[in-house]
């Protein structure tokens, strides 16, 4: 269905963030082992168990998340931003690859790199813990669907972002607070009811709430609903992405 | 036979209302070596963005072998190779490697791409640099290289927009015997810029645009008959008295005879034959014409070569 020029942005994509992996890979390796230290090891003994697994695992799936999330989006708005503000987003444009491609090709380079870093994360884990994975194949249907929502979404900030302060922008207003009030350490029928309902409208909780499941086995509400939204993120964001680019939407003039 | 390149009416509106281009026309021959001269702002940029991509459309047409620029970009693009004004690179990458990408991107298999890799690596003697990134050469190598890259995929047709610019002499020359030797081969070629002699050395036909316009179209040659003034310069060693030159009118400046003629070379014979006749002696004869620059300033009253002392400054400012 694609042209061979389509997997070779893909390529480049790929080798663009192996080649910066101390920006790239090894800082969500790093903040997740402390918050596994940290958090885990020296709060878990006091938390005990929640729904029947240790606290230390009970935080992994949101590390996991976090871990996806964030390098997807970079990805993708980053080096989108570099190749408009340098301009060699031009040798692109004039091939005859279509706006659909360019911006699919984005967004699999930034799932690949989320997908890398959720599996390192989860590889941590298994070394610092002894996590083991409950369903391996659903856990790789929502580090995949999540990773391809959020480099759709890093595909539609680094069109209009003008530096990389934008991007930061949403990562340190949007992206963090969703994903620390989604529930990553703690159990959301700990909180009182108005910050449940919140969590409830947060796209982020059920995210992780979806990751949980597939990899430790346990819910606190809907697994459907998760695997549901984390596919219709997946498909709105990498849509709109596509459907900007076609229209050249800060990219042509 | 198809045009290689045809624009119709070609209009672009930016957004906060500039009218870059005004409704214009331009047929491209196929194998012709043709080009877009005028000043910084006329609209050259502009037109090869449409033609290319880069710029949406606010009115008319652009066509690639037949192929509509837009509706069917994917046959009109493949048959293009362009190298745009402003260098730009991709930064993560060598040399080599990002001319082995932008063959890709225009769907090479992995193979071909690296042996035509390594042809314009040759031909731009940048074989030795394959592995260097593009910020560590210099400004002449920066520009092989973005040359290189608009030829990477072979194109049919090669569009250069202003490829000398702030380029040494040297390279200049070498490019442009590259550039008459790959039209001879067959690839047609449009080349906008603002230096008068790269137009006529290089271009079977010119099309003089300004302020989004194109005034005029035609070879330099036929250019500068029908818009400048060409003749001869007599010296005598005597004077004659009451020189008549039939059909021509003359002037004396300094002693020496001015005939305006259009073809000089065809005509010299004759009026020497004339002088003779009439008992003068003629010490020397010199052929003068008007530049393409005469004619492109008598056209559209501004001067080009202002035009490109600013952009030598800048780029040497650029290059600090
Ligand atoms: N992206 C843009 N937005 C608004 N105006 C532009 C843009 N690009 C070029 N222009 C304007 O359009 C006119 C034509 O520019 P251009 O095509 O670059 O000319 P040239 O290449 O002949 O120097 C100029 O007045 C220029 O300022
Ligand atoms: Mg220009």
């Amino acid at each position: 269905m694609f042209s061979r020029g389509f997997w070779v942005i893909v390529k480049r994509e790929v080798k663009r963030f192996m080649f910066l992996y101390k920006q790239t890979l090894l800082p969500s390796v790093i903040s997740s082992g402390l918050y596994i230290i940290v958090f885990g090891a020296a709060m878990g003994s006091r938390i005990g168990e929640i729904k029947g697994v240790e606290y230390i695992h009970f935080i992994i799936p949101g590390l996991v998340m976090m871990s996806v999330i964030n390098p997807a989006y970079q990805n993708s708005s980053s080096s989108i931003m570099q190749a408009k503000f340098l301009r060699f987003i031009e040798d692109i444009l004039i091939t005859p690859l279509s706006g659909l491609e360019i911006s699919l090709s984005y967004i699999i380079g930034g799932t690949v790199r989320g997908v890398v870093n959720g599996a390192l994360v989860l590889l941590l884990g298994y070394f610092l813990t002894g996590l083991q994975i409950d369903n391996w194949f659903l856990t790789f249907v929502y580090l995949f669907a999540v990773a391809w929502a959020f480099a759709g979404a890093g595909v539609i900030v680094g069109i209009y972002a003008k530096s990389w302060d934008s991007i930061m922008v949403i990562t340190n207003f949007f992206f963090m607070p969703l994903i620390f009030l989604g529930g990553v350490f703690y159990s959301i029928e700990m909180l009182p009811d108005f910050w449940r309902n919140f969590s409830m409208i947060n796209p982020l909780y059920w995210m992780i709430n979806g990751l949980r499941y597939a990899t430790l086995g346990i819910a606190e509400t809907s697994h459907e609903f998760s695997l549901g939204i984390s596919i219709l993120f997946a498909i709105f964001f990498s849509s709109l992405a596509s459907f900007m680019f076609s229209k050249g939407y800060r990219i042509k003039t | 036979m198809k045009p290689a390149l045809e624009v119709k009416n070609l209009r672009k509106v930016y957004e906060g209302g500039l009218e870059a281009l005004k409704g214009i026309n331009l047929t491209i021959p196929q194998g012709s070596f043709y080009g877009l001269l005028g000043p910084n702002g006329a609209g050259k940029t502009t037109t090869i963005g449409i033609i290319t991509g880069l710029v949406n459309i606010t009115g008319g047409s652009a066509s690639v072998l037949g192929f509509d620029s837009v509706s069917e970009f994917r046959q009109a693009r493949k048959l293009i190779g362009l190298s745009p004004q402003e260098l730009n690179f991709d930064v993560f990458f060598s040399i080599g490697e990002l001319l082995e990408l932008q063959a890709g991107y225009y769907g090479l298999s992995n193979k071909a791409a690296k042996e035509r890799t390594t042809v314009m690596l040759e031909q731009f003697g940048l074989t030795e640099k394959r592995n260097s990134r593009a910020r560590e050469l210099s400004g002449g190598m920066k520009r092989r290289v973005q040359i290189a890259k608009a030829l990477v995929h072979d194109p049919q047709i090669v569009i250069l927009d202003e490829p000398t610019a702030g380029v040494d002499i040297e390279l200049r020359h070498m490019l442009w015997n590259y550039l008459r030797q790959i039209n001879k081969e067959g690839k047609t070629i449009l080349l906008t810029t603002h230096y008068i002699e790269e137009a006529e050395q290089l271009c079977e036909t010119v099309s003089i645009i300004n302020d989004g316009n194109i005034i005029v179209t035609d070879s330099p040659e036929k250019l500068t008959q029908a818009h400048g003034m060409s003749g001869l310069e007599i010296t005598l060693t005597s004077e004659v008295a009451d020189l008549k030159l039939d059909p021509w009118l003359y002037h004396l400046i300094d002693g020496k005879i001015h005939v305006n003629i259009d073809h000089p070379e065809k005509e010299m014979a004759k009026v020497i034959n004339q002088i003779s006749e009439q008992g003068g002696g003629i010490e020397n004869v010199r052929i003068y014409r008007s530049s393409l620059e005469d004619v492109f300033l008598k056209l559209t009253g501004k001067s080009l070569h202002e035009e490109d002392e600013k952009f030598e400054t800048q780029e040497a400012l650029l290059n600090v």
